[in-house]
């Protein structure tokens, strides 16, 4: 008997989700085969047994979140069934093998539902798999079981998830969510709007800003005019990742204009020119590339601020942010500042429709040192962005707009091109913004350098 | 405090209570002469003479039978059964007589009976010399069942089994005649059904017996410099009266078990303490009672499938690993 467990993924990766299983209880698995498909922090990826054998039970349920390392299936050999003990020594052995198969098989419905001790399963069987220790630690401390995910065998809830909850509960104090649940209850009948009130306006009037649910990993309770959905593995790390930039990375923005007039005109003759299989230029491959350019002359900007030194990365490997109905991805484009346009333009192209199809391998995520955000295609005048750590950078590129610009004292009607650099101050200095913008804006405004 | 052998002990503490008591009187296969198999008896025939030291035929039926008769009648037989492998042969006067007279004859005659004999494997003395019945006697009602892991506690034991009114089973082991351990020179005796905390910790508890307490004790304190585990170890010491009061208190410190027996897992002693356990201990537990025990076959003679059928330090490292809990916990002394 062997377990499946959950890989690690990628560096960052935490826990991984199972999406789809491809073998139901009873089938084969051959050794290297894909049993199932996992979200992880990053993308989809594929399960493989490290073992043959037959699977004997599932652990986590498609659309259950597991942490590393934690069986997902178990695979047996399917055979102490039905195979009579045939040696002397094997019929000393088949007493307790039989009864542990028969063990597994009776109970293997009800124990592979319950097995998430995720709240929502938890709900549809009633069965919430916890240690008598943990059920009674947390009755003791008042707290719901549904709550909590079990880091035990089998996502069975112990003594340590408790007291993790416990010490989570302590660092984050008063969770808006639910004390205005106590509002609520404690308020009489006859008071009850203004008690439904309360609900929403409890945040704001809470001493200490109630954490995001997400960032402190355990879900809150519901206030009763919200609907919870629970946060796919994507949307954690989206979440948390985000909510550490925002707080540990001090944030400063320098905006400017670009003239993008000629640049498109050039774009419009390369694409004119185009075979049928040739791929299109898009507005934003040329701000991919000129970043590119750009970047090689900022060191700075393509660098990382780490623990006091400053790293000055020596490939320019830009990540795109792309929209996903999942959430957000940002492939990389590595050493775009040694690729052409079409180059660019085709790779660019190739990471959008892996990120749509949910393709995205954790090398195609990894080793970014900018990052450029693009909304322009939705009619937006100007945005910032929020920097994707370890970057030092990242470029908010708004929509290119026919503007009136005076050119020799006269209006003359120019596409304009919003973008707002977010920077990192600890490596990027407010006029090092300015000068990367202004060499940004030369490529793109000069036009030739960009085919350089 | 001298430290001396487990082998050792028993010489001494059977040589004091031949002076103690004219009762007291020592019985079994080579015991004499030959000063015994394991030379637990050594020089006491010399000292004694052969009417308190007594050599008897390969007949275990027989002399344990006489044993019983002698006990019955007022004296105090110490019995040597040459290993735990032999006393089948003897079964039905421990189970049917030793253990029932006292209560089928009205309380009319004790039987102050003592039988000592060695289990354990790992010599290659193959499978009908390798055994570990403990779980057998520990089942009986009648009788006292008890296995120290120590000299010191050999000593007291000993005694104890001796001037105590019950048949009692002392279980040795091969393995511990030669470990050596301080023992306290004055005269005292060990009660029953008092375990031994051998080592305090927060993590889980590790509960065994006879020489795998030993063990149990060693690969607890390695564990702690090495991983900083903190593995409470508790020595049962004694397996009928079982000390149910400190097992327990153990477990709702730690809320994990493991319990660590060189028998046959099924049936054995870790089902009786698991099922204690779980019985008194249930709010407590943290997780499932972990029993490492012997692979349940015949004991191998070939020394490789020998240790792979016994168990040792290895496989309670494992069961340990498998068993912790995320969280240490610090001790915290008072």
């Amino acid at each position: 008997m062997s377990e499946v467990n959950m890989p690690r993924l990628s560096d960052t990766m935490q826990e991984g989700t199972i999406t789809r299983w491809l073998k139901k209880p009873g089938d084969e698995v051959k050794k290297g085969e894909v049993v199932a498909e996992v979200e992880t922090d990053k993308a989809n990826m594929e399960i493989e047994s490290f073992s043959a054998g037959v699977l004997e039970q599932i652990l986590v349920q498609e659309g259950e979140t597991a942490p590393i390392g934690q069986p997902i299936a178990i695979l047996g050999t399917g055979a102490q069934k039905s195979q009579p003990a045939a040696s002397a020594a094997q019929s000393q052995r088949a007493p307790a093998a039989q009864t542990a198969s028969a063990n597994n098989s009776g109970g293997a419905h009800m124990t592979a539902s319950a097995m998430s001790g995720n709240g929502q399963v938890s709900r549809e069987t009633g069965v919430i798999k916890a240690s008598p220790l943990a059920r009674r630690m947390a009755e003791e401390h008042g707290i719901v079981l549904s709550q909590l995910k079990g880091s035990g065998p089998g996502g069975r809830i112990v003594r340590d998830d408790i007291e993790d909850y416990i010490e989570q509960q302590k660092a984050t104090p008063t969770p808006a969510t639910s004390s205005a649940i106590a509002q609520t209850v404690s308020v009489p009948a006859s008071s009850a709007p203004s008690a439904r009130a309360a609900a929403p306006v409890a945040p704001a009037t809470s001493t200490t800003p109630a954490a995001p649910a997400a960032t402190n990993g355990t879900p809150e309770v519901a206030a009763a005019d919200a609907d919870v959905v629970t946060l796919s593995s994507m949307q954690k790390t989206i979440a948390r990742r985000l909510t550490e930039s925002k707080q540990n990375v001090p944030h400063f923005y320098v905006g400017s204009e670009i003239d993008m007039t000629d640049v498109l005109a050039m774009r419009q003759k390369l694409n004119a020119n185009l075979d049928e299989d040739g791929v299109k230029i898009s507005v934003n491959d040329l701000v991919i590339k000129a970043c590119a350019l750009a970047l090689e002359k900022f060191p700075q900007v393509n660098g990382s601020y780490k623990e006091g030194q400053f790293l000055l990365h020596k490939h320019v490997n830009i990540g795109v942010a792309v929209d996903i109905p999942a959430g957000l991805i940002v492939p990389v484009l590595r050493d775009a500042n040694s690729k052409g346009l079409r180059t660019i333009a085709r790779e660019a192209k190739a990471l959008i429709a892996k990120a749509q199809a949910g393709k995205l391998t954790p090398a195609d995520l990894e080793g970014g040192t900018f990052s450029i955000s693009n909304l322009g295609m939705m009619d937006v005048t100007e945005f910032s962005a929020v920097i994707n750590p370890p970057h030092a950078a990242i470029l908010a590129v708004a929509s290119t707009r026919k503007t009136f610009v005076p050119i020799d004292n006269q209006p003359v009607v120019r596409d304009i091109m919003h973008v707002t650099l977010s920077a990192d101050h600890r490596i990027i200095y407010g006029a090092m913004a300015a000068r990367f913008l202004q060499e940004v804006k030369r490529i793109l405004q000069n036009v030739y350098p960009i085919l350089g | 405090m001298a430290e001396i052998s487990f082998r050792q002990a028993l010489n001494d503490t059977l040589r004091e209570e031949l002076h103690r008591d004219g009762n007291v009187f020592l019985m079994g296969e080579e015991i004499g002469v030959f000063e015994g198999s394991y030379k637990i008896t050594a020089g006491l025939l010399k000292e004694f003479g052969p009417k308190r030291v007594v050599d008897v035929p390969i007949a275990e039926n027989g002399f344990v039978g006489m044993a019983v008769g002698a006990a019955m009648l007022g004296l105090r037989p110490v019995v040597e059964i040459m290993t735990f492998n032999f006393i089948a042969l003897a079964m039905d006067e421990i189970l049917n007589h030793a253990a029932k007279i006292y209560y089928m004859f009205g309380g009319q005659t004790p039987v102050p009976l003592v039988i000592r004999t060695p289990g354990g494997g790992g010599q290659q003395l193959s499978a009908t010399h390798s055994q570990n019945l403990e779980a057998w006697f520990a089942h009986i009602p009648g009788l006292q069942v008890v296995a120290p892991s120590t000299p010191e506690d050999a000593k007291g034991m000993l005694k104890m089994a001796i001037r105590n009114n019950n048949p009692v089973i002392f279980i040795e082991h091969l393995g511990l005649y030669n470990t050596k351990g301080e023992v306290p020179a004055e005269d005292y005796t060990i009660p029953f059904g008092k375990a031994k905390v051998t080592k305090e910790g927060t993590d889980l508890t590790v509960i065994s017996y006879s020489r795998m307490a030993t063990v149990a004790l060693d690969v607890a304190r390695r564990m702690e410099q090495e991983h900083q585990w903190h593995v409470e170890v508790v020595d049962i010491r004694s397996l009928r009266p079982l000390d149910r009061e400190t097992i327990v208190n153990s477990v709702k410190k730690t809320g994990r078990a493991i319990v660590f027996e060189e028998d046959w897992r099924s049936y054995g002693i870790g089902a009786e303490i698991a099922a204690t356990v779980q019985e008194e201990a249930f709010d407590y537990l943290d997780a499932p009672i972990k029993r490492v025990a012997n692979v349940e076959v015949p004991l191998p003679y070939a020394k490789p499938l020998e240790l792979a059928a016994l168990t040792g330090a290895k496989q309670l490292v494992d069961a340990i690993n498998e068993l912790a809990p995320r969280r240490r916990r610090i001790i915290t002394h008072v």
